[in-house]
């Protein structure tokens, strides 16, 4: 019985692997390629997330409950009225701050706690040690952990310097943090040293509290509801680490897509391997029905090589996945250079479930890609499969109206809002007008083919003879190249209109000549009011703004948003901000004005004209929103205010940056010294001329999507691969036909003439309609997935000169893969065909 | 302007850069107005701490609060429990204060100048080892101190306090709590010379001790979730000090006994690196109320039995025959393993337990027993 | 017109077979030759040879005074796509063509003028019979009309050499005889040589002479 299936075997598969290797090697990379992407992208993501909440919790330690601060703090008095009350057991006060080190571009976080309290909520931080608790107690004492140590190249008794203001400030390395203690790169020291060297007197940013047994979470937290000022937030360590994942949810989400896309691309190389492959054994296996083979037999076999292909794929992409992750996690960071994961290092887990997962996929996929050839093989009636054209027959099922209400669905879809803060809708609308499109092909090929003109070359008569006939076999070509096309269009223009709109947007938010920060990323980097004044005051400086930022909890399951306090152009009532729509004028009876931007707004689900409250200063104030501006450079969120209220509501008129115009005369690079001269050289100024930071912003830009650009490729490769595959197809199917017209009398040129006249039109067809398609979801990946996910909008750009480019090269291409793809046709022994039967 | 730390300078330029750069002042408001402190350098300034002084005159009740000026300071109960079941314990509450010397100038809150750290422990023979509990924080916000004027130092939620003439007790600790209420019925005994109780050869390693002996206790345990209702006696040490050990000095051996017949003992000795008595003392008020004060010379004593503790390895005489002048008293503790590992916070282990008097195998007397040093020297 | 000699071809490299074997023909204009010989004695090969679609390994064929064996793969096609016309078994015409621009296709290849073709295939398309089914597709005629269709595309640009591989061998005996009757006509007509392989005696019969191709080569055979 087994050697009976084994010859059933040898007579439906063998042979045909062993001639073409070449297409089994492609098929398996293609699922293979599928799959090590998504399990890449999960890993890393997973572990980067894993890693965040490890992070989190790491200094939450054995805490209940967080309660949290805005960047500017809480008075440290809530913390003496938490401790005090009998439910809990214990609570950990801390300053927790951001801070730049001078000559990085990197900030350090320093927790500023006391580690009496420490050692009761998070104790595994200090974990014991007493030496270096009492160390940590002298004014100068400060301890890192192990991976701050490792990075910044410092070991205990080395000094950690650090910005405060425009000056450094050294502190004395004790000792290190215990090996299991975070794996953050932190620096400990006591609170009130925190407190008093970088100017926190009086305030606290977190407390830590864990509660006596018999209290519940939810009960203390209803319980001290009244203690707590606006703006700071009270929640489970758990919440705060659901926090940080969401951040990055959107981006991650964007990722899975483009692995589930080219897990796509895997199944349609096996799908066009399989089709090519049964149209070479079309002879054999009708044979086999005719022996008795049946149909369902026929069809489980096909399926099976699919799923031999799809396993040796999936193994091997499982494989190639976990070491582009750990490359990926090595090189580019936990969010793949995107800024979302700053000071976690994370480890790669391998998570034999996500593993476990993609392998299904990615067999799932390759069986699905064989199915549809598996199943017109075992349809076919034997007698049929046995003469010639018959291929027409088994595709006139296909009419065009599914196609039709694909398209429709895909297009009714793209209006639907966002679920969860995710565009699940508008992904699928755009899967949905793929499919809907390849599916409308072949009924829309026979329309434009079969109204092609006449012409009087022979080769090229024949190719349009030949179109036009058979309009539904070039529908496998078709929908390569539309697919391919298509998107590569789409994320062209996409990308193309991010770069110009950015471009734009830069223009707009840098009006001044000059730009100075005190550190760019740290919260203690500032310019007191006398060094504002200073900066006023350098010659060739014609007039410097100031802004201050800081940042306010608006929702406690998002991250902060940040809060910009901006001056007013005299005689102005906005800010000088690229708004989108109309600005709304206030007067001055009612609240004050609040501008916002897209991101913030769809945040608060608000939009101009509405009332909103802001925390500040620990005090709810009302705004109005009185416009709403673009802004890429904040994903969480921006609110600007009027910075002459923020300093009478606050009291704080230091400013983060500078805004320098210059004098007419005044040249950049002097003022830009003298600039720095003010200062005594101090190594916490920054300062770039606004030509430099646009071309540094649009070249991160263009680091960040060179990713997309090498994608484009590979589509186009795809493209012209399931060309490559069809037109094979195609042409092991006309052999006979090239045998009789090599009779009749026709040279291999003008054959090849031919067969590149078929590749010209079917490319060119292909081309146009995608074309038309990657505008559509060019569309849709502006306005509903950048805009769903990102809370962006874009003006759309099209790059004429590219696109045009680029449709000349595919359509150029399909042609040459068709007469490539057909020159085993064309060998001598193609005269022997005709004497074939079949 | 690179600031950088340096932890060596002289007293003389500590002085004059502390002179020379004074903080600016600032405001607490919502928002930090203050101008950051314009240290030239990062070390510490160490205030002089207080020294104890002859001629100085313990005055009550002011005498009963802290001295914050001094570097450190204790008020140690221990005494005696029964139950209404007759069964008998020990027991011991501890505060200490310690100045820290650190952040002088730190105007937060937060700022550790003093610590005070807290102990407890129970001795109940059917366990056979303490139930004990420690406690650190420093003196911020009120969430931990040490009053002046009056007996009041809390940690949290433990505290000992002077009510009326009495004092309050109530510690939560992990495994039992104890609100207890002590009565004095005698007045308090001053130590060494009024008050002033030598430690060492030299005039520096001294101390201002008092105690009051023969506390009357009331008051309750809760352990096990089960409150019994007890009774005893007590006795509260008082001292305080900013150089107490002589360098020579690696720990010490005290008893407080309360004997039966209404006096009070207190006798120690300083241990030096070989075990040998380099400083003794002590103090014996009859049951009339005479005093009698004990030189050096005068005070011995003499381990009878050791016992090893299974869990540091260290091997404590916890049976003695003292002599304290005329008197002569065998030692003998209520169960041997009354070590108490308090490592977490004071950074030492001692053994600290309730002890039995006896004078030619007859009961004189109940205390506690008090040995240190003996695992690793004890620094203060 | 038609000058075989001495064509020897074999195939395969490891155990070379020999096909042709000192092959010798003359065929003159107007005359119709059969050749017979059993399965597999290389009657195709040889008619490949003729046309030009393989080498032989020696020997020499001239045709119309062109010793074909000298030109190379394009010369070769042209000489076949001006002066010869195919007819075979299978009768392969192009499914996606009618038959009208099947039967025109020769005529497009050498470039003719499109009214002339048209003119010209009508005529032979009337001329085998098959002017009303001008515009069907082949795969709605009978064996016997599709190789009536083949045969009027063979001739329709008037080639001076006829190659016929087995053109009744999947006809039934009435279409057979129709189609040979058909031939032979037309070969008079147009003064064109036509060289008939076949293994059927009543095919040979048919024919002006008669050969048989064996390992020797050929041998004329007596009717």
């Amino acid at each position: 019985m087994f050697s009976g299936r084994w010859a059933l075997l040898k007579a439906v598969s063998g042979g045909t692997w062993r001639d073409h290797p070449g297409r089994l090697v492609l098929a398996v990379l293609g699922i293979a390629l599928g799959v090590a992407l998504g399990v890449a992208v999960h890993l890393i993501n997973a572990s980067a997330v894993s890693e965040f909440d490890l992070a989190v919790r790491s200094l939450a330690g054995e805490a209940d409950l967080v309660i949290r601060g805005p960047r500017s703090g809480f008075s440290e008095a809530l913390y003496a009225r938490i401790a005090r009350r009998p439910e809990v057991r214990a609570a950990s006060p801390a300053v927790e701050i951001e801070v730049q080190l001078p000559g990085r571009s990197e900030t350090i976080k320093i927790l500023g706690l006391d580690p009496f309290r420490a050692a009761q909520v998070q104790p595994h931080l200090l974990a014991g040690s007493r030496e270096a608790v009492f160390e940590l107690l002298k004014p100068d004492a400060v301890l890192i952990s192990r991976a701050a140590a490792d990075h910044l190249g410092l070991k205990a008794g080395d000094l950690l310097r650090m910005q405060i203001g425009v000056d450094t400030i050294a502190f004395r390395i004790a000792a290190l943090l215990p090996a299991g203690a975070t794996r953050q790169r932190l620096a400990v020291m006591d609170v009130a040293n925190a407190q008093w060297r970088f100017g926190w007197l009086g305030q606290l940013h977190r407390i830590d509290v864990k509660l006596a047994p018999g209290t519940t979470t939810a009960a203390f937290q209803k319980a001290i509801e009244r203690e707590i000022p606006p703006g700071v937030l009270i929640a489970a360590p758990q919440a705060e680490a659901e926090r940080g994942a969401s951040l990055s949810r959107a981006y991650r989400t964007n990722l899975d897509m483009l692995a589930l896309v080219t897990l796509f691309t895997g199944a349609f190389l096996v799908f066009s391997t399989q089709f090519l492959a049964i149209t070479r054994r079309r002879a054999q296996l009708a044979l086999l029905r005719v022996l008795g083979l049946t149909r369902a037999r026929l069809f489980r076999w096909i399926v099976l090589e699919g799923a031999v292909i799809g396993v040796c794929g999936s193994a091997l992409g499982v494989v190639i996945g976990c070491a582009l992750a750990q490359f990926g996690v090595e090189r580019l960071g936990g969010d793949l250079g995107a800024g979302y994961f700053g000071t976690v290092t994370p480890g790669l887990s391998f998570d034999s479930g996500v593993l476990f997962i993609f392998f299904v996929l990615g067999v799932a996929f390759a069986i699905t890609g064989a199915a549809l050839p598996a199943l017109g093989a075992a349809r076919r009636a034997p007698a049929l499969a046995l003469k010639a054209g018959d291929e027409e027959a088994v595709l006139q099922r296909l009419t065009g109206w599914p196609g039709l209400l694909f398209i429709a669905s895909g297009l009714a879809l793209s209006q639907a809002p966002a679920t969860d803060g995710l565009p699940l809708w508008g992904y699928l609308s755009i899967a949905f007008l793929l499919t809907g499109a390849i599916l409308v092909m072949p009924r829309l090929a026979e329309f434009v083919l079969s109204r092609l003109p006449l012409l009087r070359y022979p080769p090229a008569a024949l190719a349009s003879a030949q179109l036009q006939a058979t309009p539904r076999q070039v529908g496998v070509s078709l929908a390569a190249i539309l697919a391919s096309f298509s998107l590569m269009v789409s994320m062209l223009v996409m990308v193309g209109s991010f770069r110009d709109s950015l471009a734009t947007w830069l223009d707009g938010m840098l009006p001044a000549d000059l730009y100075v920060r005190a550190g760019s990323l740290g919260v203690t980097g500032y310019f007191t009011p006398r060094e504002q004044t200073l900066i006023k005051n350098i010659a060739g400086v014609r007039d410097a703004t100031f802004i201050r930022t800081q940042n306010v909890f608006l929702r406690s399951d998002r991250p902060p948003v940040a809060l910009l306090a901006r001056p007013l152009a005299p005689g102005k009532s906005h800010p000088a901000l690229p708004f989108e729509g109309a600005t709304r004028l206030v007067t001055s009876r009612g609240p004050p004005p609040a501008w916002l931007s897209e991101v913030a707004a769809d945040l608060l689900g608000v939009t101009t004209g509405a009332l909103i409250e802001i925390p500040i200063a620990n005090t709810k104030h009302t705004f109005i929103v009185a416009g709403i501006w673009r802004d890429y450079a904040r994903q969480n969120g921006a609110i600007a205010i009027e910075r002459t209220r923020y300093v009478a509501l606050t009291g704080d008129e230091r400013a983060n940056e500078a805004a320098v115009y210059l004098d007419p005369s005044a040249a950049t690079d002097e003022v830009s010294t003298r600039l720095r001269a003010a200062f005594g050289n101090a190594e916490g100024l920054e300062i770039a001329s606004t030509r430099e930071l646009k071309r540094s912003s649009l070249a991160i830009f263009d680091r960040t999507f060179a990713v997309t650009y090498v994608l484009e490729i590979a589509a186009v490769v795809i493209g012209l691969f399931g060309v490559s595959a069809s037109f094979s197809a195609q042409a092991l199917a006309r052999r006979r036909e090239f045998g009789v017209l090599r009779h009749i009398g026709m040279t291999r040129r003008e054959i090849a003439a031919m067969l590149g006249c078929e590749g010209l039109v079917v490319g060119g067809l292909g081309v146009l309609v995608g074309l038309a398609l990657g505008w559509v979801i060019s569309l849709i990946l502006i306005h509903v997935i950048n805009r769903q996910s990102f809370h962006w909008s874009m003006d759309m750009y099209l790059p004429w000169q590219a696109l045009a480019l680029l449709a000349a090269a595919l359509v150029i291409a399909a042609g040459v893969t068709a007469v490539l793809s057909a020159r085993r046709a064309m060998t001598g022994d193609v005269t022997r065909a005709v004497r074939e039967d079949w | 302007m690179i600031r950088d730390s340096r932890t060596k300078l002289s007293t003389r330029r500590r002085l004059l850069a502390l002179l020379a750069s004074l903080p600016a002042g600032y405001t607490r408001s919502a928002e930090r107005k203050q101008t950051l402190p314009r240290i030239t350098n990062n070390e510490s300034r160490i205030t002089p701490f207080a020294q104890v002084v002859s001629g100085y005159r313990l005055r009550f009740p002011q005498d009963e609060g802290s001295h914050p000026a001094f570097r450190t300071e204790w008020w140690y109960i221990t005494g005696w429990l029964e139950t209404s079941a007759r069964a008998q314990m020990g027991f011991q509450i501890t505060f200490f204060r310690a100045r820290t010397g650190i952040d002088e100038e730190n105007p937060s809150p937060f700022a550790p100048r003093q610590i005070i750290i807290a102990h407890t422990a129970l001795s109940d023979t059917s366990r056979g080892s303490l139930l004990n509990d420690q406690r650190i924080a420093r003196v911020a916000l009120g969430l931990a101190g040490a009053e002046e004027g009056r007996t009041h130092v809390w940690i949290d939620d433990w505290s000992l306090e002077q009510d009326g003439a009495a004092y309050g007790a109530r510690i939560a600790a992990r495994d039992f709590i104890l609100d207890l209420r002590f009565t004095p019925s005698q007045l308090p005994l001053l130590q060494g010379q009024h008050g002033l109780s030598a430690k060492g050869p030299r005039p520096e390693s001294a101390s201002y001790y008092y105690s009051i002996p023969h506390l009357k206790v009331g008051g309750a345990l809760a352990h096990a979730g089960t409150r019994f209702s007890v009774g005893g006696s007590a006795w509260l040490d008082h001292e305080w000090s900013s150089s107490y050990m002589d360098e020579r000095a690696t720990g010490w051996d005290w008893i407080g006994i309360n004997l039966d017949d209404g006096g009070a003992l207190m006798a120690f000795r300083m241990r030096d690196a070989a075990g040998a008595t380099f400083w003794a003392g002590g103090a014996f008020r009859d049951a009339r109320g005479v005093r009698h004060a004990f030189e050096p010379s005068g005070v011995e004593f003499l381990p009878v039995r050791l016992w090893r503790s299974p869990r540091t390895g260290t091997s404590y005489p916890v049976a003695w025959r003292v002599r304290a002048g005329p008197i002569e008293l065998m030692i003998e503790p209520l169960m041997d393993d009354q070590e108490s590992d308090t490592r977490a916070s004071v950074g030492a282990v001692y053994w600290e337990g309730a002890v039995r008097a006896t004078h030619e195998k007859k009961p004189v007397g109940r205390g506690y027993l008090e040995l240190t040093g003996y695992g690793q020297p004890l620094r203060l | 017109m038609l000058t075989i000699k001495g064509l020897t071809k074999a195939y395969g490299d490891v155990r070379a077979r020999q096909v042709l074997q000192d092959v010798s023909l003359d065929v003159g204009r107007g005359e119709f030759v059969a050749i017979m010989g059993e399965s597999g004695s290389g009657k195709s090969t040889l008619l490949n040879v003729i046309a030009g679609l393989d080498t032989p390994d020696s020997g020499e064929i001239v045709f119309d005074g062109t010793d074909v064996t000298t030109l190379d793969d394009t010369a070769r096609t042209l000489l076949r796509r001006d002066r010869m016309g195919f007819v075979f078994q299978a009768f392969h015409l192009l499914p996606h063509l009618t038959i009208a621009q099947n039967v025109r296709l020769p005529l497009d290849l050498i470039g003719v003028e499109p009214a002339d073709a048209t003119r010209r295939t009508r005529a032979m398309l009337e001329a085998v019979g098959l002017a009303a089914l001008a515009s069907d597709y082949p795969r709605t005629l009978s064996g016997g009309e599709a190789q009536r269709a083949a045969i009027a595309r063979a001739l329709v640009h008037a080639p001076a050499l006829l190659l016929a591989d087995e053109p009744t061998g999947n006809l039934d005996a009435e279409s057979a005889s129709q189609v040979l009757s058909l031939l032979r006509f037309q070969v008079r007509q147009h003064t064109s040589a036509c060289v008939l392989v076949t293994h059927s005696s009543a095919a040979a019969r048919t024919a002006d002479r008669v050969y048989v191709l064996s390992a020797r080569g050929l041998t004329m055979q007596a009717l």
